[in-house]
């Protein structure tokens, strides 16, 4: 739903100079006070990542380093321990890929189901569903692990992958959107010509639900790619770590092993980097109407 | 309606990872509450696990920088969630302003903080504030104005609720500008033929229309900030201002993970879990009527 | 050191009255959860001994830098017997993830662990008893050496590294402020104030409440003993006069601003250490490798003497960390792991590698005299015989035994000391709440503690 701007100008002729220079210069003036305090930081991470070991610590904060550094600290931390950041990359495109995508799969017919059915036990799954997120991931993590153990799957992709698909705020806006766009008159249409359940699922459900998917999985992708902690705690290969554990891991070398800051905060520079593109690739795709709860009657 | 199993098979994926990574677990997690870990025998002893029923319970809620920890995250809550609702706000109905300028630029770089995932966000925001290597330091110096310690015991609880609003402004901007975005363009001409300044129409026109999306997004907020844990996690090692209990999920951090004891964290979960429980729900009726407008 | 982890990225949620009904339903499951989180009375029924050379596949978990290269030898010596090296986050970070694994079943066959670990991994029956590898290696490792790793009579690890305490100043500095290097504690607080004088930005050194490890070396240079278990009782004495002393002597200097109250291992700390805010650091023998990871532009500056004594005619030092390597009590694989262990930390080539390779500095006496380290650290070229002298130094070191619930001890002396910096208060009293806090703990937990 992107409305373009209108200023209908014909229609109010002799009031449209309410939006005078000023008045349109001022909320300019604000918004761009506010990108640059959420760039802010960002651009910090741009400048340091220029900065090699020596000049870390001991150069003005903003100002990039021309010596170098940027090269240095690029080619150290692809070559750091053969390759392996290159491996904890592809791990979280596996890990935010795939489990972005199953995880929309799964919220996606959930939320279509609770929308567009009256069933026996409806309002007490979702309400389940939603409560299930008062607990802290914290707590979860240990008894999820415990659990994976005992089913053997602890240290394989499967134990990172499987409790990311579960979404409860991905189904919750599933059944939103899904009650919001599709249609319930064509769906009594296709029962009465006789189309059964599974091909109107597909057919009239799907089509209208993409952009709201979409958008799902941006908002799901992100938060696999930025997950720590089930990581963290299911995986014990190294080679199996996503960037943010492997990033933490050259932290957290140990008191007596040096920290390989620099090398950090370049992995931290182009961590986010796919992120930004997806960002600006996806712009078009996004519906984030259907989080706002339409106010359409 | 016709009888069909079609509802049931698709609910069942969800059902079924549900009922085994989120129920489970949290059935788990209650029985572990009732539980501990003590030792017999001699010096090394080993432990074993034994029933205690309501021990953990009792010795959480009445450890007082378990409370302390929970009134500062009130606190906490109390800053970030109307500022950051505030700022994103005002943010929304600026970019509607009619010719306003630069509106890409400035959605997407206010949108930008969401990609950085909670850990790194918390550090970058450490290295702004730790006085030795801050740019704010040099600039101040250079200007011969006083440096301002950005994590005293004073300040911090501000430092760390920046970085909360920092990181949440972007999404909240989205959401409530997709619901500006969504109201019809007739009432605002009817509102600008009576002659109202953009300012008034965004306060009496744009704002009540999009309450229900702004309610939805304070609720989310509530529990969101109920739940803080990284950034004042990621600060805490860099000064002396933040202690290990500081938020509960720190202490029930502390508790699993450095003390291995899983048994009283399990309490203090329970006890965050009830408590973000009735808060919600009591944000919620209060509101009620506002935010369910769809299926009902 | 930093601790920090980051939960998943938390999703908003609403509830009703049936968040009780769902759980209502999930209580009844947790049964076979509880039946797997197994509990460890069996740890001293080890299993049969094994064959050492029978062919194995072991797991091991460890944080030494570069130890895979160490460990490629070993594959290639022994290729029936492959030892692969996982490496998580380091020391308490690791112990959690050991005990965790060890719940569900599925631990490391070979651990490495800080000396201070071993009580937990002890009392959560995940260390195996040793005693028998470490009669065959005894004379390899000093009396004092042994004493870290031997509990109730019993070993439970072989040691690899050791952390003997010593001084790095700047040298540089020094000579530009006409400073002298203090050898014993009141040099160094009538040093620290002539620095204030001098350099009002600079500050002899900082004392960290994010160290406990540090603090506990500084105690123990003073003849402290915290822990002591006598027959299955233990006695805490962390506020003896000994610590105390060190405590009130560095909060005095920190409360008056002589010396800095900062922690170390921050990105500020590591500014301080390059641009020469902090001039001298009381650290241990592996100082140098950090000081090339965190300060690398001060190359050469540095030099590294004893610490300050207490008592100039009994020169003592205590230790910083250091590290052992420990086997799973439940490892199918106890022969072939022994073996390894063994090599590990004896074997000249192993012990050349670490030490080259992983910049530790080890344990077996043998060792400390290796070829390798004829040679300065990168960061030292300036003094040629530093581990000539952390040899003679680490001769003075006297460490002392731990209680199963020093990580416990350690968290809460973090914040009790920060919050002592922040407020200028006492630190003798912080040491007295230490102490409440330390023994509330281990009785809690089920322990005899003597009053």
């Amino acid at each position: 739903m992107t409305t373009t701007l209108v200023d209908a100008p014909a229609k109010t002729a002799g009031k449209v100079s309410r939006t005078t220079t000023k008045s349109r210069m001022l909320p300019t003036i604000i918004l761009i006070l506010g990108a640059f305090y959420c760039l802010v930081p960002v651009l910090w991470v741009a400048v340091a990542a220029t900065k090699g070991p020596t000049e870390l610590f001991t150069t003005f904060s903003f100002w990039p380093s021309v010596h170098g550094g940027f090269w240095y600290n690029l080619t150290h931390l692809l070559d750091f321990r053969d390759g392996i950041f290159w491996r904890w990359a592809l791990n979280s495109l596996i890990y935010a890929g795939l489990g972005s995508v199953l995880s929309v799969a799964v919220s996606t017919i959930a939320g279509y189901a609770l929308a567009k059915y009256r069933f026996p036990g409806r309002e007490v799954i979702f309400l389940t569903i939603l409560a299930g997120v008062l607990v802290p991931q914290i707590t979860l993590a240990v008894p999820q692990y415990l659990l994976l153990s005992k089913l053997g799957l602890v240290n394989s992709y499967l134990s990172v992958l499987l409790p990311s698909i579960i979404s409860p705020y991905g189904i919750y806006l599933s059944r939103i959107y899904a009650a919001a766009v599709v249609s319930d008159d064509l769906l009594e249409a296709g029962r009465i010509d006789g189309a059964g359940e599974y091909r109107l699922a597909w057919s009239v459900g799907l089509r209208p639900m993409v952009p709201g998917m979409v958008t799902l999985l941006l908002l799901q992708f992100v938060a696999i790619w930025n997950n720590f902690l089930l990581p963290y705690l299911m995986i014990a290969n190294d080679r199996r770590f996503p960037m943010t554990v492997g990033l933490y891991t050259m932290l957290n070398q140990g008191a007596s092993q040096p920290a390989l800051y620099s090398l950090v905060v370049m992995g931290v520079f182009l961590s986010v980097l796919p992120l930004i593109a997806l960002f600006l690739f996806l712009q078009r795709y996004w519906r984030l109407d259907l989080v706002s709860g339409a106010t359409k009657g | 309606m016709r009888r069909t199993s079609a509802p049931y098979v698709f609910v069942a994926p969800a059902v079924i990872l549900l009922a085994i990574f989120l129920l489970v677990p949290i059935g788990y997690t209650v029985w572990l509450s009732l539980r501990a870990s003590r030792v017999t025998g001699d010096g090394l002893g080993l432990r074993h696990e034994v029933f205690v029923a309501f021990d953990n319970y009792k010795s959480v809620l009445t450890a007082p920088d378990y409370v302390h920890g929970l009134l500062r995250m009130l606190g906490y809550g109390a800053i970030v969630v109307p500022v950051m609702l505030g700022l994103a706000l005002s943010f929304a109905l600026l970019l509607d302003v009619p010719r306003v300028r630069l509106t890409r630029f400035s959605r997407i770089s206010i949108f930008l903080p969401y990609a950085v995932p909670g850990v790194i966000a918390s550090l970058l925001w450490g290295f702004l504030y730790l006085p030795g290597v801050s740019p704010i330091r040099d600039a101040a110096s250079a200007l011969s104005l006083p440096v301002p310690d950005l994590l005293s015991p004073n300040t911090v609880l501000f430092s760390v609720a920046n970085i909360g609003i920092w990181g949440g402004v972007g999404f909240n901007m989205i959401v409530l500008y997709t619901a500006v975005r969504g109201i019809p363009q007739e009432l605002y001409d009817a509102a600008r033929v009576d002659g109202a300044s953009e300012v008034q129409i965004a306060l009496r026109v744009k704002l009540p229309l999009i309450t229900p999306a702004l309610v939805m997004a304070g609720v989310f907020a509530i529990i969101a900030t109920l739940q803080v844990y990284n950034e004042p996690a990621t600060l805490a090692p860099l000064s002396d201002s933040i202690s290990s209990s500081w938020v509960p999920l720190m202490a029930i951090y502390r508790d699993a993970f450095v003390n291995n004891d899983i048994y009283s964290a399990a309490a203090a979960s329970v006890v965050l879990a009830l408590g973000t429980l009735v808060v919600s729900a009591a944000a919620l009726r209060v509101l009620q009527k506002r935010a369910f407008g769809l299926d009902r | 050191m930093s601790r920090t982890v980051e939960p998943a990225a938390m999703e908003p949620a609403l509830a009703r009255r049936t968040f009780l009904k769902g759980l209502a339903t999930a209580v009844t499951a947790p049964a076979l959860l509880a039946a797997c989180s197994s509990d460890d009375t069996s740890s001293d029924k080890t299993p049969a001994k094994g064959d050492p050379n029978a062919p194995a596949d072991l797991s091991f978990w460890t944080w030494t830098t570069n130890i895979e290269k160490v460990v490629d030898i070993w594959n290639q010596k022994n290729p029936t017997q492959k030892v692969t090296v996982s490496r998580q986050a380091q020391g308490e970070d690791e112990i959690t993830k050991v005990i965790t694994a060890h719940r569900a079943g599925n631990a490391p066959d070979l651990i490495h662990a800080e000396y201070q670990a071993l009580p937990v991994l002890i009392t959560n029956g995940v260390a195996a008893d040793l005693s028998s590898l470490a009669a065959e290696v005894k004379s390899a490792f000093t009396d004092g050496t042994w004493k870290l790793v031997s509990f109730g009579g019993k070993t439970y690890g072989i040691p690899q590294d050791v952390g003997p305490m010593m001084m790095y100043y700047r040298e540089d500095l020094f000579t530009q402020y006409g400073l002298q290097v203090p050898k014993t504690w009141d040099d160094f607080a009538a040093t620290a104030r002539q620095v204030r004088q001098k350099a009002p930005n600079q500050y002899l050194a900082t004392f960290s409440s994010g160290d406990p490890g540090w603090f506990a070396g500084l105690a123990e240079q003073a003849g402290a003993n915290w822990w002591v278990n006598d027959g299955g009782t233990w006695t805490v004495s962390i506020n003896d006069a000994s610590t105390k002393k060190v405590a009130q002597f560095w909060g005095d200097l920190v409360n008056q601003g002589i010396l800095s109250g900062k922690p170390m291992y921050t990105p500020e700390w590591n500014k301080a250490m390059s641009d020469g805010t902090l001039l001298a650091w009381p650290s241990a023998v592996w100082g140098a490798g950090v000081l090339e990871g965190v300060a690398p532009s001060t190359k050469g500056k540095w030099k590294m003497v004893p610490m300050p004594q207490w008592d100039a005619g009994t020169p003592a030092t205590g230790y910083w960390g250091g590290s052992a390597t420990a086997i799973w009590a439940k490892s199918p694989h106890r022969a072939p792991a022994e073996k390894f262990v063994k090599w590990l930390n004896t074997d000249p080539e192993a012990l050349d590698g670490m030490i080259s390779a992983g910049g530790i500095y080890p344990a077996a006496t043998a060792g400390q005299s290796a070829p390798s380290l004829s040679k300065a650290p990168n960061m030292m070229p300036n003094q040629p015989a530093f581990f000539a002298d952390a040899a003679e130094i680490s001769k003075t070191a006297r460490g002392f035994s731990w209680a199963p619930n020093v990580n416990v001890t350690y968290s809460n002396y973090s914040d009790i000391f920060a919050k002592a910096i922040q407020s200028k208060s006492d630190f003798g009293a912080a040491v007295d709440q230490l102490q409440t806090a330390s023994v509330a703990d281990l009785k809690k937990q089920g322990f005899q503690v003597k009053s």
